[in-house]
């Protein structure tokens, strides 16, 4: 299978997290992916997991919002946006296992119970956990209300708490409503048909070794993965003899642009390094002008175009 | 000008606190830091929290040893450390939090029945605040402990640079005893009496009563213990606002870096902590007086074709100096009298070897 079938296959899922260190620009792929789903004519659910007090989401802005509204509002043709709030879900948590909306935010409204839930990140992880399982759940008519349901994930810690949850949680709790509700999940998120996590990284040392990390430790909690986007490739202007002449001046003289000089050979390298470490699709984006950043990238991993190559390099 | 030195606090210092988001090089820093203060004879720890492996593998250590461990002769050599010593400790959360419950709990016996509830197996790793509680319980025992000249603190990884001043508070939020009353079976009032009972079976519809049990004495039990850690919350405080003490937060040039250092300046003043330099890393800043590109005397055609292109990258990287040095001056105005403002270079291949972090611990020394 070429990985413009597997990157295709993306679009086939009902969940996909988007995920990778921070600066490598996932929320510009997120939403890059949202929009070329929209455009294939999937209902999509584009979310990201927020915080009560954030007051900037970098996913919100591609849609020139400054956040993105606690349930679902249409943000363009075929797509949908939401964050995922702890508070959200365990209030539709609450509500659903007692019955009773009035009974629901007055438990949440008291002290105690809110310092818990507060407290806990597994707390945390399970009111998005539940969020993003009310909104797989949803249904207009017979089908599905969103058909794919993207999250641009936080940091690559909180994405493998997040992962690791049901299988953390069912220890502690094996039985009851949180119990079916975590099953429940587990259903769509360990299913490589329904479910895929892509990372985002970046052609470099440390994103590198990150990203393998994180492709160990997501399997670890039985999350499929579906492939990563390697992002901003950067293009090499040099010819091979040109490299030769000026490496040896380049040193020697400490000239300013030395560090671009050698990206391109570092970014060959780190790539070579992440083909031999693993088997998944690697999908190559080069690097873009910010100008119409979104539309560049939607065009890019549109399979209409041919697969992106970056020339040049070692 | 300020005139607070980076290279004099770390030979004068007991405590440097490294502050930061994730992802801006903060454990490279804190490392590069305990290198140069061990190399200036300081006997220096550098404490840290699910470092890479990669910074573990550079120091040579293990991670997750029960103490610090001392790095090995041949790194030790290499970093030009001669009088002075490098330990290091990778934190296990779980390892120390079980080692402060033995600290606390009077009797073995009581010890033994803590450790082994499956509650605690879960929540001394899961509960918001552990592992910066675990940091700050660590640093506090081991400057006391009087081994060390400097103890540096890398900061566990977070989304926001305050999390590790905030964290502590929210975890003795928790355990604060009005909190912890209300999932107490036992209480006088009435009230209390019937909220408790409203708590547990809304726990018990939740969770499953069998857990809504278990947890409730799981509370009851920890109720002392987490009295005696609120003591130690504000005990910490008052140890890291102390005069040996110094809190540096390392940050990226990027455009939220400012808002986020004047935020957390703020914060530190607000709290009584001893701010005292913003550290913007993976800077260009130091890069300004580097020469452009020119054609040397005996160019051959291939440097001669090339060089243009060269030129046009030297100015990429020319325009991004300005701007960091823009950024730098910017942080040093907001910095005042009590603190300082330096910028440390990009290192392009990471840190991955002990030269790199002697070069960032040199710029160090002398800034």
């Amino acid at each position: 299978m070429t990985e413009r079938s597997r990157l295709d296959e993306l679009v086939n899922k009902r969940v996909v997290l988007i995920t990778g260190k921070g600066g490598v620009g996932r929320s510009v792929m997120t939403a890059a992916l949202a929009k070329l789903a929209a455009k294939r004519g999937k209902r999509v659910l584009v979310t990201e997991v927020g915080d009560e007090g954030d007051d900037y989401s970098p996913l919100a802005r591609h849609w020139n919002r400054e956040r993105l509204p606690k349930h679902p509002e249409p943000l363009e043709t075929n797509i949908h946006g939401a964050v995922l709030l702890a508070r959200t879900g365990q209030e539709l948590f609450l509500k659903s296992v007692l019955r009773s909306g009035t009974i629901a935010r007055a438990a949440l409204s008291s002290d105690a119970l809110r310092r818990l839930l507060s407290a806990g990140p597994s707390f945390r992880e399970m009111g998005v956990f539940f969020q993003l399982l009310m909104a797989l759940r949803e249904k207009t008519g017979t089908n599905p209300t969103h058909e794919l349901i993207l999250i641009d994930m936080p940091a690559t810690g909180h994405t493998l708490s997040l992962t690791g949850l049901p299988e953390l949680l069912l220890k502690l709790v094996p039985g009851g409503p949180i119990a079916a509700a975590l099953k429940e999940g587990q259903t769509y998120l360990n299913d490589p048909k329904l479910a895929a996590a892509w990372i985002v990284t970046l052609p470099e040392t440390l994103p590198v070794s990150e990203c393998l990390e994180l492709i160990d430790g997501l399997k670890k909690t039985k999350m499929p993965v579906g492939g990563v986007v390697v992002n901003r490739m950067p293009a090499d202007p040099f010819t091979r003899a040109e490299r030769e002449a000026l490496a040896p001046l380049v040193d020697q003289h400490a000239w300013l642009g030395r560090e671009l000089f050698k990206k391109p050979i570092v970014a060959h390298r780190e790539l070579a390094r992440l083909r031999s470490h693993t088997a998944l699709p690697l999908f190559v984006t080069p690097e873009l002008p910010h100008e119409g950043l979104i539309a560049s990238l939607t065009t890019l991993l549109d399979d209409a175009n041919p697969l992106p190559m970056p020339s040049g390099g070692a | 000008m300020s005139d607070v030195r980076v290279g004099e606090l770390l030979r004068t210092k007991k405590v440097i606190v490294c502050c930061g988001a994730g992802g801006v090089g903060k454990t490279t820093t804190a490392a590069a830091i305990s290198i140069a203060a061990a190399r200036a004879g300081r006997r220096v720890l550098v404490l840290t929290i699910d470092p890479s492996r990669r910074l573990a593998e550079t120091l040579g250590v293990s991670r997750n040893p029960t103490d610090p461990v001392r790095i090995p002769k041949d790194r030790s050599d290499a970093a030009g450390i001669t009088t002075g010593s490098l330990d290091a400790w990778m934190l296990d959360i779980k390892l120390v939090s079980d080692g402060a419950v033995r600290r606390l709990v009077k009797s073995e016996a009581d010890a033994q029945r803590i450790l082994t509830n499956r509650i605690y197996q879960q929540v001394s790793t899961m509960v918001a605040g552990m592992h910066e509680y675990t940091a700050m319980e660590a640093l506090h025992r081991l400057v006391h402990a009087g081994q060390y000249d400097l103890v540096v603190l890398d900061t566990p990884p977070s989304r926001n640079a305050l999390d590790f001043l905030e964290a502590p508070k929210r975890l003795s939020g928790l355990v604060d005893s009005r909190a912890i009353s209300a999932f107490l079976p036992k209480s006088d009032s009435l009230v209390a009496r019937t909220a408790s009972r409203v708590i547990e079976k809304i726990l018990g519809a939740v969770f499953g009563h069998e857990f809504a049990h278990e947890f409730v004495t799981f509370i009851a039990t920890f109720t002392s213990i987490f009295q005696s850690l609120n003591v130690d919350v504000n005990e910490m405080r008052r140890f890291l606002s102390g005069d040996d003490v110094a809190f540096l937060l390392v940050s990226s040039p990027a455009p939220a870096a400012l808002t986020e250092a004047s935020f957390f300046h703020d914060k530190t003043r607000e709290l009584s902590l001893p701010f005292r330099a913003f550290v913007l890393n993976r800077s260009h800043a130091t890069d300004a007086g580097r020469p452009m590109p020119t054609v040397p005397q005996d160019a051959s055609e291939a440097v001669r074709s090339g060089l243009p292109k060269l030129a046009g990258l030297a100015e990429i990287e020319k325009a991004a100096a300005v701007r960091d040095l823009t950024l730098l001056g910017e942080l040093q105005k907001r910095a005042g009298q009590g603190a300082t403002a330096i910028a440390l270079p990009d290192l392009p291949q990471g840190a991955d070897d002990v030269s790199t972090l002697v070069t960032v611990a040199e710029a160090l020394a002398s800034s």
